[in-house]
């Protein structure tokens, strides 16, 4: 009887948790089919690998991910940026698709997962990672967003991916003038029906999540019923193609021998690349995706989860993970509620790789060209980017970060978008507001080596004026060691005395938010918190 | 404007937009196709190589060539009306791709300088005799960089980058770098004319799939074939002074007449960029091998092994664009040199003829290339 209680009893969970579980299935689901087509693109056409390395790390890549990572939206897999990193990096080492080059690309991702350990291990490496502000964030978003879609214009028109590293706005352009003038009139028919199907069923709200699948779908029949009526040898739509030697698993080795030790110190600086690479998209997507879901997750987590995959994933035959700005975008979008969705992707995209090999087969690969720009187009959200355009200097450094993705490269615009945001954070913190009223010379900011200069010169040119001068500190928040010795040396000058106008509970309340840190004076020790609550010179 | 019709009107604008790229698709397409359907108005070197190889539409082709060469009549594929269109289209683009000879040079040259970038570049500027360069007698000539041997090396793997290769990617490499261009779309009109023109030209002089011929890429010059004095930039410039700077112009830049290209620039922004297979410090075997097999033109085989090896390094060190993916830093810093060291030379130049005087003969004041 108690045994029917229990049974009773979990029936009714699942009744109630059915329709949470159901609709993480339908986003899993959705999300394994807008993987697969990423997976093969990248793997084939990016990396110059065969498609189930791509299709592997979609797999364990995303399952090893989601177990690693606390983030109900972190989802791993195989990236653009990374996959086009190893084409470049390998290209001068060995040809593309032959067993060596496989091997080349398993040490590269492997040494790349050590590294990212590396990042993992030591916390200050790992803490240089959140240097990257959220405009350079934005402007990374927005720059793949852009590039995604044009990356699939040759595909949406049925046309041969040009393979080389290119400048990619030329690329574009001379891509979409080809769809216009050489691209097949069917294939660009089969994209449009996808495009329009998906991009009207997104409007509205109950039928959102279901709009990409749908969207294929309505494409697949679409080409299908062509091939019916006019031949496929006159639509001439390419399809996905025949999956089904792939297996569940297929373990690999990285190439490490004598011989190949001459190449792979070769590829090194490509390894870091790689790492970095990761590294900055999986910090940069977790703090956007963070804000967004109004949650938290430690970024030390999303390395640790990366590093660990990217060394298991080249013993499996795929491509290295990293975060996806587009599939997180849409694992948000879609309003997934936990882990489920993600680690059901995986399983979905196994089963369907395993099992449904020949429906998936015929996907015309212009259908899943116009999911690609239908996802990079999502990527470019005007209500996100509107603050930063608000402030000139956050302005300057979104819009420096979002077109060096398209006049550099995914990780030129991280560095040059990240060195903008510090410099001008850094000019900021140098010039202190400082006002003089009488002979009292108010500082509100940072005492430190950078805004010395200024403080310095209007300091002396009031004691030149006044003879003695009255240094108000009461709203400093930070003063460096350099600052202390300039203060000490006014006091020894005995022309200026010193003023600390907070009260003692405003002091405390300092103390307490910064932990001891604010003003340190010379000579004080943070084990007397009780004298420092007299600021004295 | 209440949230539905923002929502109707979102819907019909993407409907709209979407509608009209695909109608401006159709549009553009048939045009394409009636420009295929067009008779093709050929340039004069065309019309002559193509007449002497005979070409005419019928269910079987014969060689004059072949049989000129072995006295056989050997019975190829014969050619449709629109297999001759692609043929004769591929070979103005051959030799004339900046389509100075033709009326509507976009349309009838596949907008091919759309993926090149100065207005210098011409295929047969490397490709000579349009791409099947021949002596009086007929014979072929030795590293004249022949386009139908080129066709029969045939999906080749690349000794520099150990990439396969096959024709059409080829051609890629001269639109990236020899003419320091954009990749066209490897289905687009101007390849598949070309890559015609190409397979015809193998048929006409009767190469085999896989064999090697003489006129088959450069005859390259490693230093192992000089008396080994080192390249030399000191000797390359005075050669270069003597034997190509009447012709390319004191720094390069190449001799432009009433927008007619009569030397081809070989610095500056319209020659070939520092990825090139051309340019010495990438491979410093090539531009060798053509200017002694090639130049000058008429004097052709008259320089030594040194001599061409030290004009090639001279030439390499004038200022060039930069490649693709030398990155933009080496893009702005060549960029720079082609803008500054022109007009730094001519100052230099200038001051050293004021010098001299009238010891310098007007005919050495080398015309100025430039439009």
């Amino acid at each position: 009887m108690s045994s029917l209680g229990t049974v009773h009893k979990y029936t009714a969970v699942f009744r109630q948790q059915w329709p949470q579980t159901s609709g993480n299935l339908v986003i899993g689901l959705t999300l394994a089919l807008v993987t697969l087509p990423q997976a093969v693109a990248f793997s084939v056409t990016l990396a110059g690998v065969p498609p189930h390395f791509g299709i592997y790390a979609a797999i364990w890549g995303v399952l090893f991910c989601a177990m690693l990572n606390p983030s109900r939206v972190f989802h791993g897999g195989p990236n653009t940026a990374m996959s086009a990193s190893i084409g470049v990096t390998l290209l001068p080492v060995a040809a593309p698709f032959g067993a060596e080059y496989m091997g080349y690309a398993l040490t590269l991702c492997l040494m790349a997962g050590m590294i990212q350990m590396l990042f993992y291990l030591i916390r200050p490496l790992g803490r240089m990672l959140d240097l990257i502000s959220e405009p350079v964030i934005n402007g990374l978003i927005c720059g793949i967003g852009l590039f995604l879609i044009f990356k699939s214009l040759t595909t949406f028109g049925g046309l041969p991916v040009n393979t080389q590293v290119e400048w990619p706005l030329w690329i574009a352009w001379h891509s979409f003038l080809a769809v216009l003038e050489i691209g097949q009139l069917h294939a660009i028919e089969v994209g449009l029906i996808t495009l329009a199907t998906c991009a009207i069923l997104q409007q509205f709200q109950r039928l959102r999540n279901w709009a990409i699948l749908i969207g294929i779908t309505a494409g697949t029949l679409y080409s299908e019923y062509l091939d019916a009526t006019l031949g496929a040898q006159n639509t001439l739509i390419e399809k996905i193609g025949n999956l089904s030697s792939i297996g569940l698993v297929s373990p690999s080795l990285p190439l490490f021998n004598q011989e190949s030790m001459p190449d792979v110190i070769a590829i090194i600086p490509g390894a870091v690349t790689l790492a970095l690479l990761g590294l900055f998209q999986t910090v940069a997507a977790m703090r956007r995706m963070n804000r967004k879901a109004g949650g938290f997750t430690d970024s030390r987590k999303a390395i640790f989860s990366d590093a660990v995959s990217n060394c298991l994933l080249p013993f499996l035959s795929s491509l290295p993970t990293c975060a996806s700005f587009n599939r997180m975008w849409l694992v948000h979008r879609l309003g997934s509620q936990s882990r489920l969705a993600i680690i059901s992707s995986a399983i979905w995209l196994l089963l369907l790789v395993l099992f449904l090999a020949r429906l998936i087969a015929i996907i015309p690969m212009p259908a899943m060209a116009a999911v690609i720009m239908l996802l990079g187009a999502n990527m470019i959200n005007w209500e996100d980017i509107k603050p930063h355009f608000r402030d000139r200097r956050e302005t300057a450094v979104f819009l420096v970060s979002f077109l060096s993705v398209l006049f550099l490269d995914l990780f030129g615009a991280v560095i040059v978008g990240s060195i903008l945001a510090i410099s001008y954070s850094k000019w900021a913190q140098a010039h202190p507001n400082i006002s003089l009223r009488g002979n009292v010379l108010k500082i509100r900011g940072n005492i430190y080596y950078a805004s010395l200069p200024v403080i310095e010169s209007i300091y002396h040119s009031a004691i030149q004026r006044e003879g003695r001068v009255t240094i108000d500190v009461s709203d400093c928040y930070y003063i460096d060691q350099e600052g202390i010795r300039w203060l000490a040396a006014a006091k020894r000058g005995q022309k200026a005395d010193f003023a600390d106008r907070r009260t003692s509970q405003s002091r405390r309340e300092a103390e307490r938010r910064t932990g001891g840190d604010e003003t340190r004076l010379p000579g004080r020790r943070r084990s007397k918190p009780d004298r420092r609550k007299r600021t004295e010179f | 404007m209440t949230a539905s019709t923002w929502k109707f009107l979102k819907i019909a604008l993407l409907l709209v937009v979407l509608g009209s790229l695909y109608f401006l698709a159709t549009l553009m397409q048939r045009d394409r196709h009636q420009i295929r359907e067009t008779p093709v108005v050929l340039t004069p070197n065309c019309a002559e190589k193509l007449a002497r190889h005979g070409l005419v539409a019928d269910k079987h082709y014969q060689s004059p060539y072949v049989f000129q060469q072995t006295g056989q009549r050997v019975k190829t594929r014969g050619y449709t009306d629109e297999d001759i269109r692609a043929i004769q289209r591929g070979c103005n683009i051959i030799d004339d791709t900046q389509g100075e000879m033709a009326r509507e040079p976009g349309r009838e040259r596949w907008y091919a300088t759309r993926f090149i970038r100065g207005n210098q570049v011409s295929c047969d500027h490397c490709h000579q005799g349009v791409g099947d360069k021949q002596d009086a007698a007929g014979n072929r000539l030795k590293g004249s960089l022949g386009l139908g041997a080129s066709w029969v090396m045939a999906d080749m793997y690349d000794r520099f980058t150990g990439l396969l290769l096959p024709f059409e990617l080829r051609q890629m490499q001269c639109y990236i770098n020899s003419s320091n261009g954009y990749k066209p779309n490897i289905a687009d009109d101007v390849v598949r004319d070309v890559t015609a023109y190409t397979r015809f030209l193998s048929a006409a002089l009767g190469l085999k799939i896989g064999n090697n011929y003489v006129e088959q890429g450069v005859d390259e010059i490693p230093a192992s074939d000089t008396p080994k004095q080192g390249d030399d930039y000191v000797r390359g410039e005075a050669l270069y002074k003597a034997k190509c700077a009447s012709c390319h112009g004191p720094q390069g830049l190449g001799l432009v007449v009433d927008g007619r290209v009569i030397a081809p620039a070989v610095a500056g922004p319209n020659a070939w960029n520092k990825q090139s297979r051309n340019y010495f410090y990438y491979v410093s075997t090539i531009l060798p091998g053509f200017i002694c097999r090639n130049m000058p033109l008429g004097q052709e085989n008259t320089l030594t092994n040194q001599e061409c090896r030290d004009i090639g390094f001279f030439i390499s060190n004038l200022p060039r664009p930069a490649g693709d993916l030398q990155g933009p830093l080496v893009a702005l810093q060549q960029q720079v040199l082609m803008r500054v060291m022109p007009a730094l030379m001519r100052l230099m130049e200038s001051h050293r003829q004021d010098g001299a005087g009238s010891a310098v003969a007007p005919a050495d004041r080398v015309p100025v290339a430039g439009r």
